[in-house]
């Protein structure tokens, strides 16, 4: 599904340089359940950047389904990310400004559809995630359990292949993180590929696979 | 998408509400100011009833004469304008030749009241070049100021005044001591229109004395109407040549040279407020049509800068503030382009929702316009004005309104689009 190979970050600012990762090579394979743990700064969110083409490596390569992505220009990441991949933040970075529906719409905005037929699935992918009676709230009207459901339905709205997932559980409480683990478990059972950053070991129990980095670099 | 844009451009505008109306309040006095000024601008100088011809008309606006340590810029004079502009009407590119004197105050009684009205002295060329709009009888006519008639033509207001709104014609009045008997009314016409205006009329030859006729500077004008405006070169060049001719005739012995010339409305006012022949410095057989044209282009383009000085201000305005705005929101900005937003594509919303902003803006800054325009035509402040909204300087306005108001948000927009989303998702700044 996706491929880093030799892959480092270097972030440059005037004073300093910060090396994030260093030659870090990981495969994920198709309808791969994978979970990404280390230490806070020690590239977890960098690395899911990379994977999900919102960065580029300072050196490396990522493919995507077996195709380099570094020569791709702005239209074509875009393109690629709208199709391929879908995200959650930690903070879920809901657009407050508009109402829960069509927040979820936004992945649809920059397909060519109809605008009943956006509707569809955003309400479609809001029943999936059990907030049907939520579509016209805005936001800032819900719990935050009930705004990362929000930022799921966003996420699969546009049926991705690949979900990226940083922190998803970080800011709820242990029971409303268990469902949304429940929920990203689910689209993985149905096919979906999904990397997901956490610092819960619980959490990491139920991936099939865990990614450890430490100070930049991956140590399993 | 479009729809979507829309939306979150009517919520942005209300996110920020005082950012909002400083922008709007920009927008729209900046498009007010304009608006009322090409208002006053047209009203002025465009060619409108009663000078239906004035795109073919000249006029003998301005005179300076001067001599030794003399000076004297102000009016031509009736001698002037009667001996060598008058006989003019030979040339086969004049159509009519017109004197007419400026309008003055005079005073009336009606009814133990004082009335103030405006009174012009005419000759009955006038009244052929300027095509009034008579309510009640005729205009005045050669005949009437050959054998110097004490006959009138006033304004509705005049009747209204002297009259109570009946009939006039056939009526007299009073006005400065002589009684005129009515023979037309027409109607009100602007103080800002310089050469019809007034509110009585009467002809030239009716004045009490006749000292009038020898003057070369005084309070009259002269009226060239050209057959057509490719007539104007020849009509300035012979001007030019009659001014050579009348320097040697100037009555006053303390004056030895003329200088005048044949202008549009616009270029006497470009004369008067740019022009150096009209403080006498150049002499009057080098090029004048070309310096009065030149005028009249330095006007227009003072005029120009003026505009474009004092759009650039809310034009700054919104820069400043789209960019507050759109810093605040880079993490929609990061969020739209990992779900697939281009760089383009995100430029294209913060377009829409720019254009929104200037649209209404512009729509009320219109309503503003209209309704001081309105306001000033009510308040009797510019007697018998009747100002209205020019659309063409109101979509010229709003378009350059609308280009400033883009570019204000383009720019920001696509320097934010360049970020990685990473980095607009962790809020980093332009």
């Amino acid at each position: 599904m996706i491929r880093l190979h030799n892959v480092s970050k270097l972030y440059r600012t005037e004073r300093m340089e910060t090396l994030a990762l260093q030659r870090i090579n990981l495969d994920v394979a198709e309808g791969e359940l994978l979970s990404i743990m280390g230490p806070s700064g020690c590239g977890k969110s960098t690395l899911l950047n990379l994977m999900g083409l919102l960065d580029a490596p300072s050196e490396g390569t990522v493919e995507l389904a077996g195709r380099p992505v570094e020569r791709f220009g702005d239209r074509d990441l875009a393109r690629l990310r709208n199709e391929k991949i879908g995200f959650i933040f930690q903070s879920f970075h809901l657009v407050s400004d508009l109402k829960v529906v069509d927040n979820v719409e936004i992945p649809l905005l920059y397909r060519k559809m109809s605008h009943r037929e956006r509707r569809r699935m955003a309400l479609a992918a809001l029943d999936r995630v059990g907030l049907s009676s939520r579509t016209h709230h805005f936001p800032t009207q819900l719990s935050g359990g009930q705004q990362q459901r929000v930022a799921i339905a966003r996420a699969v709205v546009g049926r991705p292949q690949l979900l990226l997932a940083d922190e998803p559980t970080g800011n709820l409480d242990s029971q409303m993180g268990d469902e949304i683990m429940s929920l990203l478990e689910g689209l993985n059972r149905e096919g979906t590929t999904v990397v997901m950053v956490t610092h819960d070991p619980r959490l990491a129990e139920r991936t099939g696979r865990v990614v450890r980095l430490f100070d930049g670099r991956q140590v399993h | 998408m479009l729809g979507s844009y829309l939306k979150v451009a009517w919520k942005v505008l209300l996110r920020r509400k005082f950012f909002t109306f400083i922008s709007l309040f920009g927008i729209s006095v900046t498009l007010l100011v304009l608006l009322v000024a090409t208002a006053l601008l047209d009203h002025i100088f465009a060619p409108e009833a009663p000078e239906v011809h004035g795109d073919r008309t000249l006029g003998v606006y301005l005179m300076t004469l001067t001599g030794p340590g003399s000076h004297r810029g102000g009016l031509p004079g009736y001698g002037f304008l009667d001996r060598y502009v008058r006989p003019m009407e030979a040339m086969p590119e004049v159509e009519t030749v017109a004197v007419a004197g400026w309008p003055k105050i005079a005073v009336s009684y009606v009814g133990g009241r004082k009335v103030r009205s405006f009174l012009r002295r005419t000759d009955g060329a006038y009244w052929r070049i300027l095509d009034f709009d008579f309510v009640e009888g005729r205009p005045l006519t050669a005949e009437d100021d050959r054998e110097a008639r004490f006959v009138a033509v006033i304004n509705e207001t005049t009747r209204r005044r002297f009259f109570a709104g009946q009939p006039a014609a056939g009526r007299t009045l009073e006005i400065d001591g002589q009684r005129f008997r009515v023979v037309g009314v027409v109607r009100d016409v602007s103080l800002l229109r310089i050469v019809p205006f007034a509110d009585v009329w009467v002809p030239i030859g009716t004045a009490r004395s006749d000292a009038y006729k020898r003057d070369f500077s005084g309070d009259f004008m002269g009226l060239l109407m050209a057959r057509d405006r490719a007539g104007f070169p020849a009509i300035r060049s012979e001007l030019d040549r009659r001014c050579l001719e009348a320097q040697r005739h100037i009555p006053d012995p303390q004056f030895d040279a003329l200088y005048t010339g044949a202008d549009t409305p616009f270029e006497a006012a470009s004369r008067f407020f740019l022009g150096e022949s009209f403080i006498g410095t150049r002499p009057p057989d080098v090029g004048w049509t070309l310096g009065y044209s030149r005028h009249a282009v330095w006007l227009r383009a003072v005029l120009f800068l003026a505009m474009v000085l004092f759009m650039l201000l809310p034009a700054i305005n919104l820069v400043n503030i789209n960019l507050s705005r759109i810093l605040e929101r880079s993490s929609e900005i990061g969020v739209r382009k990992a779900f697939g937003a281009s760089s383009r594509t995100l430029v294209g919303q913060f377009v829409v929702e720019n254009l929104v902003l200037t649209l209404l803006g512009g729509l009320a800054g219109l309503a503003l316009a209209a309704a001081v325009l309105a306001g000033l035509n009510a308040s009797g402040l510019i007697p018998y004005a009747h100002l209205s909204l020019n659309l063409r300087v109101f979509f010229y306005g709003l378009g350059i309104a609308a280009f400033f108001g883009l570019l204000s948000g383009v720019y920001p927009a696509w320097k934010m689009s360049r970020l990685h989303p990473a980095e607009a998702l962790r809020g980093r700044s332009l």
